[in-house]
Order: C-alpha cells, then structure tokens, then sequence
C-alpha cells in the first residue's frame, strides 16, 4: 500500500504537536504551562510556513477519501493563522479566568484545527463527518470549559444540543445523497449526477445538506445558536468559532455544492439565494438594539455569513475567489475586534458596550484596532473589507441579480450603523474611570499586525486577489 | 415468503395466549386473602427502602462516560481483527498508533482523577 | 418480502420520532436521547443502502460504524456537561437555561 504521507504534512505535524502538547500537559505542574502556548505557536508558524510552500500540490489519497488542492490548502492556511492569533491573544485571558487549563487550551484548540484542515480536505463524506465532529466536539469542550466564566456551561449545552442537532440532519442528508448516489465519494456522486438523474431522495437529501451546513455557518434561520455561544464562551474561543469554525465550515459547503452536486445547480440555487438575504437581513437589523459588544459582534458574524454566500450564489471563479478573500479578510477584522475585547475584559472591564465609553481616552491603541476592524467589516473605503464587498457586488452583478446587490448594499449601510455607535461610544463619550488600560507584548504585536493588514491589503490587495483567483480555479 | 412470516404470526399468538391462559388460570384457581405485608412492593424479601427514584452518586456516572468512550472504540478492533492477515503490516503499525492515542486520552483521564472515587 | 422501502421507512419514522422529541421535550437529557434516536435512524439508512444497493462495497457499513463511535463521543461530553451544568443550577431542564438572551 503505498500512501503518499507528504501530501499531508500540514495535518501530520498539528497532529503530532497536539499530542506533544497533551503529552507535556500530563507532565508539568498546573503553573508553569505558559511555555505550552510558546510551543503551539511555533508549531503553528511551522505549519504556516508549510502550508504555504505547499500551495501549489495536488493529489488525492486514501483512495480519494482526502483531497489535497490550492483550495483546502487556501483554507488550512486560513485556519492556522486564526488558530495561531487565538491561541497568542487567549493565553493570558485563560490564565487569568481560568487558571490552570492553560494546556488543554492549547491543545484542543490544536484538535480543533486538525479537525477544520481535515474539513476542507475531505472528499469523501466519511472523512468529511468524522473532521466535522472532532471540530466541533473540540469546540464545545472549549466553550464550556472555563466552568467559573459565567454562563460558560449553558452556552457549552445550548451549543452541544444544537450542533447535535445539526449534524443529525446533516448525517440523514449525507446518507440519503449516499443512497441516491450509490457511493459517498464526492467526485463519484459529481459523476453520478451528471448522467442527469434526480430522485427524490436525492433532492430531500440536499435540502438535509444545506439545513446542516446552513447551522455551521451561522445562516438564517440556524443560526439560533450564534449569539448565545458567542456570548457565554470564553473570548479567546468565540473569536477562533467565529472565523476559523465558520472558514471551515463554509469551505466545505462550497466544496460539497460546487464540486459534488454543480450538475443540479437550478434545484438548490433558489434555497441558498433565500437563506442569503435572510441571513444578510436578519444579521444587519438585530445587531442594531444589541448592547454586548460579543452579541453586536455574533449578529455582525450572522451578516458577514450571509455576504459570503454571495460567492456561492455567484456561481463562478470570480464569486469564490471574492469569498475567498473575504474569508480571509474576515478574520484579520474579526480577530481585531475580539482581540480589543479580550484585553479590555483582561483589564476588568465587561461585555457592555457602555462601558467601553472614552476607551479612546484609557488606550487609543485598543480604540484604535477596534475602530479600523469595525469600519473595515462595514465596508469603508479605503480598508480591506471594502475590497471584499466590492469583489463579491461585482461577482454577483455578473451573474445578473441586480436586485440582490442592491439589498446587500443597502444592508451593508446599515451595518455602518451600528458599528459606529461602538465608535461613538468609544470616541465621543467620558470613561467613568481614567486608569489606562495594559496591553501585554503578544497582543499588542498580533493587534498591530491585524492592524497593517487590513490597512494594507485595503491600499494594495492585489497579490491576496491574484491568489485567490488562482485558488478558485480548483472549480471551474 | 409470506407463509413464512405467518408461521411467525401464529407462534407470536400462541405465545400470547399461553401466557394469557395461564394468568387467568391462576387468577381462577388462587384463594384471595390478601393482608397489608402481602400487598408491598417485593424486594428479595427485604423490606423496601424509600422511593425507586433515588440519586446516584456522580461518581458512577464519571466512571460510566469514561467506560462508555474507551468500549466504543474497540468497534474499530473487530472489523481489523477480521481482516488483519489479509492487510497486512500497514495495518498492524495503524492500528497501534490508534491505540497509542487511546492509551494517551486514558492517561489524561487517569492523570485527572477521573478514576479515583470521590 | 422486505424490501428497501421498509427500511427507508422504519429509519424514516425514528428519524421522525427523534427529530419530534429533540423539538419538543425539556429534559437536556431525553434531548440528547432523542438525538441517539435521530442517529440510529441514519445507521439503518446506510445499513439497508448497502446491503440493497451495493452489497460488495461497504461503504455505507463502515460509515455506520464511523457514526456509532462519534454519537459515542458526542453523549459522553454531553454528558459531563449536564452535569456540570447539575451542579450550577441543580436542575437540567432546557427552559430554565435562560441566562444568555435577548
């Protein structure tokens, strides 16, 4: 049997690092596992770094059940970097609140990982329901973990009950299209639907599959969980859930739709262009009364899903490589954002948005990175959200729904809305104390370095483009 | 086919009414005295104590979760176990690396005291 | 004779039962029973698909397995959640989770 292990390097060395991590957790005592984090994240960069030489390999393995392509190469490198800025921004929030568990951080979050790049590698639906659940069983262990946070546990139930749910719908839909199709591979059933035949069974199926996908994602109407979770997690685990769970998610979805199930595009397409503006609607107008900034964000997150289903409702190599880059986009802003969180909740504060009134004043560098993350998930000119939006419109434009870019459009000014009332109140409002906040070395470098990029990419985002481009090549 | 699922259908009604016809038998033929030591719940012949819906102590429930994660997985034994000749030392060397990582998650559990009685 | 039909049909009355009772009961625990019930439904699924379908391949069996062990892990965290969630509040009633809402 001779298997090709060099394809899957990336998985290989997170896997073995998890259980290094694991292994030296059982060792040490409880207080001195910060050195725990320092080797995750080297481990982490060192996969990066992999990843990226390893952009341009193909090559399927297990007899097609693992896909290795520019795609899911895209979106582990993807998840790794969320990966990597969770871990540096959260160590110091899970000593401090959860004292101790500083090494099972790490390596569930390592599990977690393995099971996202797994996700965007799977071919075959076996691999792609075994990845989904160490995903997501890693990550209800996270929620809940930090059982002294407030609340942490039932947001662990409220998720682990839903996500159960979900992916037993999602496991009738998977077997079902396995039934039509007589196979679970998702290049065979590509071959099967392309003879032309659509049972029943096979529709019912699909309907399963976008339920259950639709609920990773966060879309209306499954997206009853989000705000929740997002609230009663640890900070550190709702910024990594709120990119790279979701990333991986979405890459799969895109994968299972476009690659398996592209020959009856005129059966699904309806339902995902519904689900898309419910989700961009309901996410923008919800977000307006919310007074936790984690629940503004969740909802934000909701809306954000929704404009990257435009790239699916797209249908082209412009719309996925438009997702794509907003993606990606979306978890420098996103990691911005709850990286200001995190270190202000590390300095006493709370979740309320009013009390992050005069924040300009106590740390202009944490107002700072909220301030550009926020505008630059909005769509302003000239920070790197609006690049993104602006690629999505232009890729659904093409395809003829005028109306549809006029609704996201329209959504997306109310979304400026209430980002700037986080702004005005971080701006134009008086702190009820004047103590300046502290930013610890990790932070404040992985803050600045959001910071940049979505500054950067903004003014110059043509190398991400061009590589995305070529990454959703993998498609058409 | 069906004729054999009616040889099924007919043993299933002579079991039912045997086990019918023996009750009433007996409810026909008993004496009926009844008195208040007879009436109570039987328990071995014990007294009975308290009510059915009692709380167990959690410490059985920690050593039923990790009872019930370690004996799942032996299902992945049976099909290798089958097979094992015929796959060969691939699988072999698969299947310990499989099994180093559940001797890995026991160490955590023991480490963690999920073993001890508390 | 039974046929495919009967399976798909009993797999899809307890895919019902559970999906009904996932919906409807409080108790987190008869929850997570009910999504065993909504699982198991789906191993008949791939059972009878395989055995009816492609008898010399057996994806649909190995998938079967795949599931059972995952639904395994998935109650055990569940589980302990309850648990912990036991000792917090001393009830596990879904309705009385009501401290994060809007």
């Amino acid at each position: 049997m001779g298997v090709n292990l060099t394809l899957i390097t990336p998985e290989l060395v997170v896997t073995g690092l998890a259980f290094v991590v694991m292994i030296i957790s059982l060792l040490v005592p409880k207080d001195q596992k910060k050195g725990l984090a320092y080797l995750s994240v080297f481990g982490l960069i060192t996969t990066l770094v992999i990843l990226y030489l390893m952009i341009d390999v193909q090559g399927t393995l297990f007899n097609g059940m693992y896909v290795v392509d520019a795609f899911g190469s895209f979106l582990k490198m993807l998840v790794v970097l969320s990966s990597l800025m969770a871990i540096i921004m959260g160590v110091q929030y899970v000593e401090k609140f959860i004292t101790g568990f500083v090494g099972e951080f790490c390596f569930l979050v390592l599990f977690a990982t393995l099971g996202m790049m797994t996700l965007v590698s799977a071919g075959d639906f076996i691999t792609l329901y075994v990845a989904l659940e160490l995903m997501t069983i890693s990550f209800i262990i996270l929620v809940g973990f930090g059982k002294r946070i407030f609340r942490a546990t039932e947001a662990a139930i409220k998720y682990l009950l839903l996500s159960a749910f979900s992916s037993g719908v999602l496991l009738y839909g998977l077997t079902l299209v396995y039934g039509a199709a007589k196979t679970t591979n998702i290049d065979g059933i590509m071959e099967y639907i392309a003879q032309g035949e659509t049972p029943p069974v096979l529709l019912l199926g699909i309907v399963f599959l976008i339920s259950g996908f639709g609920f990773k994602v966060s879309a209306v109407p499954f997206h009853m969980w989000t705000p929740d979770v997002y609230e009663g997690a640890p900070t550190p685990v709702t910024a990594l859930l709120s990119v790279a769970s979701k990333g991986a998610a979405f890459g799969v979805f895109m994968r299972v739709f476009l690659k398996a199930l592209p020959g009856n595009v005129e059966l699904w397409m309806p339902v995902i262009i519904a689900i898309t503006v419910l989700t961009i609607l309901l996410g923008n107008f919800v977000a307006i009364p919310q007074k936790n900034i984690k629940r503004l964000l969740a909802f934000s997150g909701v809306a954000q899903a929704g404009y990257m289903l435009l790239g699916l409702v797209a249908f082209s190599t412009v719309g996925v490589s438009a997702a794509l880059f907003y993606a990606l986009m979306y978890v420098f802003c996103n990691m911005g954002a709850f990286g200001v969180v995190i270190a202000f909740s590390q300095a006493g504060g709370s979740d309320e948005i009013q009390d992050y009134n005069g924040l300009w004043k106590r740390s202009p560098f944490l107002a700072a990175v909220m301030l550009v993350s926020l505008l630059s998930l909005a769509g302003i000119p000239p920070l790197v959200g609006f690049v993104g939006k602006f690629q999505l419109f232009k890729a659904i434009m093409e395809q003829g729904y005028v109306w549809l870019v006029f609704v996201a459009l329209g959504m997306s000014m109310v979304s400026v809305y209430y980002y700037l009332l986080v702004a005005k109140a971080m701006y134009l409002k008086d702190p009820k104390e004047n103590t300046p906040i502290k930013v610890p070395m990790g932070m404040q470098i992985t803050l600045l370095a959001t910071m940049i990029i979505t500054l950067f990419l903004g003014i110059y985002p043509t190398p991400l483009t061009n590589l995305a481009t070529q990454v959703a090549k993998t498609f058409f | 086919m069906l004729v054999q699922y009616t040889i099924i259908g007919i043993l299933f009604l002579g079991a039912l009414a045997f086990g019918a016809f023996t009750i009433i038998l007996s409810r026909l033929l008993q004496p009926h005295r009844p008195y208040p030591e007879k009436l109570e719940t039987y328990e071995c012949g014990i007294k009975t104590q308290g009510t059915a819906w009692v709380q167990f102590k959690t410490s059985y429930f920690l050593y039923a979760l990790v009872f019930l994660v370690f004996d799942i997985e032996t299902i992945f034994l049976y099909p290798w176990a089958v097979k094992f000749q015929s796959l060969g030392l691939f699988a072999i060397i698969e299947m310990f690396i499989f099994l180093i990582i559940l001797i890995i998650g026991f160490w955590y559990a023991w480490k963690e005291g999920a073993l001890e009685w508390r | 004779m039974i046929t495919l039909n009967h399976y798909l049909l009993l797999s899809a009355i307890l895919f019902c039962i559970g999906l009904y009772g996932a919906l409807s009961k409080r108790n987190a625990v008869a929850i997570l029973i009910c999504i065993e019930l909504m699982l198991n439904a789906v191993n008949i699924n791939l059972v009878a698909f395989t055995k009816f379908l492609t008898p010399e391949v057996l994806t649909g069996q190995i998938f079967a397995i795949f599931v059972i062990v995952v639904a395994a892990c998935e109650v055990a965290v569940g589980l302990a959640i309850v648990i912990a969630i036991y000792r917090d509040r001393s009830s596990v009633v879904v309705e009385n989770l009501d401290w994060l809402k809007w």
